[in-house]
């Protein structure tokens, strides 16, 4: 154990945070869940990519700097520092990229994760479908082979970045014989293809940040299929692991959020109030907590310990933490918490994000499920 | 920057996880109950055998010449076994801080028994009546010629008494780090603690059928365990980083230590809470053994400090 970073990962942060300093727009960007705001985080997302920092942690060829775990850590913790904009391709840069290094074929790695790297390409995540959320087995659209095609029949819902997104990475039904998590196939889709009708759906803030995609006979390549045909939920579920993991959330977000909420405590918190004070030093403690746990967690990954279902215990961990110390900045602006805009705006933005937490990549039942059937070893429900 | 313990510290809590599994049992733990001695000898001497009591005292004292980072996994040990007796006092407290004095060899052999008291705000002192000496922030007392009050407590691995009629012989101290070693050492066995509760209850969920089923198929059953599980296992990271801290004498140790104490004591109190209501009426009699962990762990949730103390420690270090 040695918790002092070492003089090359001191360097690493220096870089960073003198380029962010010089990059970082001074005016933050409007929401990329608007067109306007949309076009101007991809335009940032270049930037990043062209100072080779839109993907630290992927290797030189694909656009990365082949950072390890530990230095993108260090990355987020600046990223954070520098209130730099939302990253509009979470789901492509976080999401799919590590799971294409992971199970995609050569011509797919050098086609796609430049691409993805550089924001060409911005992508939605199509998984849910109306009756397909946390049972996500039970997924009912098709892909069906025609010589070297897939045709795409159905719908998915919740897709996030949907409504402005260049592709969406889906899984299908394609064994219509096969039950459950077998016969199903991860294929990636242009979203301008014929056949597709995107409807986008306001969010509890009024952006459009998710749609319903509507899939009419839609024709892609079958060389659009990523891993096996047929072994699409092990495909999806290596994503998944990536997404509940470190990679989704890290903890730099949380730790500035505690540390702005220690400056609003500061500000109008009533010193004799210590209940209030002890509550706002319980969300410090869980964020910083979160950083202590994804340190340990990823230097055990630098290792060689993969990260199991521990990433569901950092899911539900993250996600309820955020939720609480959005509840208590906005406890402690009292009245103003009312107020959409003004000073307040981001905390009460951050709020409505914030609820949204609990539900996407995974409830956090099925997490708890997830924790008791593979860490607790319970016997599986019925 | 790497956070992760190295081979020869996980092969040490291995070591003690199997002499405690053997030596330590629940049936040793019920012994020391009944037989009112808050300690068990034969324990102790294996203890000492193994290095574990001088872990924290140099070689030329006897001792194994380890820091607080080596040890905390051993702590943890410690109370997955519930083990009884003064270990974390004399371990943690008065070894390190006896370092170089005529007291440091009996220590690291065991031969010498010692107990720390006064270092938070509790009257009371643990295992006086078995230890040799006490270690108080203003030097030793021994116990023989004290005047030795037993009062009645809830953990039967860990006489309570209060002194009285005592003389204080003034030592120097290696340092002042006495409490912050006591709490860290209380939060890293609580956390053991803990884990072993929840690992009891799952055992017990397995197993126990209602409804045709075993009760650990069911969701609240298994949310309940999962949230138990999630508070520990957060908690971990924070105890070992304050292990760290005390180590290297960061500047930063009063909040480390006490933001370790605070979720572990909370974290280990809630696993009793959810253990015991998975374990139903069988949870609520002496036979289970789910006791001895529970009361251990209301004990030691509130020595060294108990979590509000410590939850303003570490307010009055990040909200200054």
């Amino acid at each position: 154990m040695d918790l002092r970073y070492t003089p090359a990962q001191d360097a690493f942060r220096s870089e960073a945070r003198a380029w962010l300093e010089a990059n970082v727009p001074a005016k933050p960007l409007p929401s990329f869940d608007t067109a306007e705001g949309f076009e101007q985080h991809r335009a940032w997302e270049r930037r990043l990519y062209d100072g080779r920092w839109s993907a630290v942690s992927w290797p030189v060829e694909y656009g990365g700097r082949g950072a390890d775990y530990l230095e993108w850590l260090i990355f987020e913790e600046e990223y954070y520092r520098a209130d730099a904009p939302g990253r509009v391709n979470q789901n492509g840069i976080f999401l799919l990229g590590p799971t294409i290094m992971e199970v995609g074929t050569e011509a797919q790695r050098t086609r796609f994760l430049p691409a993805i790297a550089s924001s060409e390409i911005v992508w939605a995540q199509a998984w849910s479908e109306p009756n397909a959320g946390s049972d996500l087995a039970a997924i009912r659209s098709t892909a069906n082979r025609d010589g070297d095609d897939w045709i795409l029949n159905g719908q998915k819902t919740w897709a996030s970045r949907a409504a402005w997104a260049d592709w969406c990475f889906g899984i299908f039904r394609s064994d219509p014989t096969a039950e459950r998590q077998r016969g199903l196939t991860f294929v990636l889709v242009p979203l301008d293809s014929p056949g597709i009708t995107v409807r986008p759906i306001a969010q509890l803030d009024g952006d459009t940040g998710f749609a319903e995609i509507f899939f009419d006979d839609v024709r892609v390549p079958r060389a659009n299929t990523l891993g096996e045909e047929g072994k699409g939920w092990n495909v999806a579920m290596a994503t998944a692991a990536f997404e509940r993991g470190v990679s989704l959330r890290s903890p730099a977000r949380f730790t500035e959020a505690a540390a702005r909420l220690l400056d609003l405590w500061r500000e109008v918190g009533d010193p004799d109030d210590t209940a209030m004070r002890d509550a706002v030093t319980d969300a410090w403690m869980q964020a910083e907590g979160y950083r202590l746990h994804t340190q340990m967690t990823v230097t055990g990954m630098l290792e060689g310990r993969p990260i199991g279902a521990e990433a569901s215990m950092n899911k539900i961990f993250w996600s309820e933490m955020d939720v609480r110390i959005h509840e208590l900045a906005l406890q402690l602006l009292g009245p103003d918490a009312e107020r959409t805009s003004g000073v307040n705006e981001r905390w009460v933005d951050g709020f409505l994000f914030s609820l949204a937490g609990p539900i996407y990549a995974g409830t956090n039942e099925i997490q708890r499920n997830i924790i008791a059937d593979r860490v607790l070893q319970l016997p599986k429900g019925t | 920057m790497r956070f992760s313990f190295g081979d020869d510290q996980l092969l040490l809590a291995a070591g003690l996880r199997e002499l405690l599994a053997r030596e330590c049992t629940p049936a040793h733990v019920r012994a020391v109950w009944d037989g009112r001695t808050g300690h068990d000898p034969a324990l102790w001497a294996k203890l000492a055998g193994m290095g574990v009591l001088g872990l924290l005292l140099p070689e030329s004292d006897g001792g194994t010449g380890l820091d607080e980072v080596d040890a905390v996994l051993q702590w943890q040990e410690l109370g997955r076994a519930a083990a009884p007796g003064p270990v974390l006092e004399h371990m943690a407290v008065a070894a390190p801080a006896l370092r170089g004095t005529r007291f440091a060899a009996g220590l690291a052999d065991g031969s010498l028994v010692a107990t720390a008291a006064g270092f938070d705000a509790s009257p009371y002192v643990a295992h006086a009546q078995i230890a040799h000496i006490v270690v108080t922030p203003d030097g030793v007392v021994p116990t023989a010629g004290a005047r030795i009050v037993d009062i009645a407590g809830i953990d039967g691995g860990r006489l309570l008494s209060t002194l009285a009629e005592f003389r204080t012989e003034p030592v120097h101290f290696s340092d002042q780090l006495g409490f912050e070693r006591g709490a860290l050492a209380t939060a890293a066995y609580l956390v053991g603690s803990g884990e072993r509760m929840i690992e009891l209850a799952a055992e017990h969920a397995r197993v126990r059928q209602q409804f045709g089923k075993p009760i650990g198929s069911f969701q609240a059953v298994k949310h309940l365990l999962a949230d138990a599980l999630l508070k520990i296992e957060f908690a971990k990271p924070a105890v070992y980083r304050a292990a760290w801290s005390v180590a290297q004498r960061e500047p930063t140790v009063a909040r480390d230590v006490s933001m370790a104490k605070a979720l572990a004591g909370e974290a280990a109190y809630r696993a009793g809470r959810s253990a015991m209501q998975v374990h139903g009426g069988i949870g609520y009699t002496w036979e289970a053994d789910l006791q001895l962990w529970m009361k251990k762990t209301w004990a030691l949730m509130r020595a060294w400090g108990d979590s509000p103390y410590h939850r303003r420690r570490v307010a009055e270090a990040v909200t200054a």
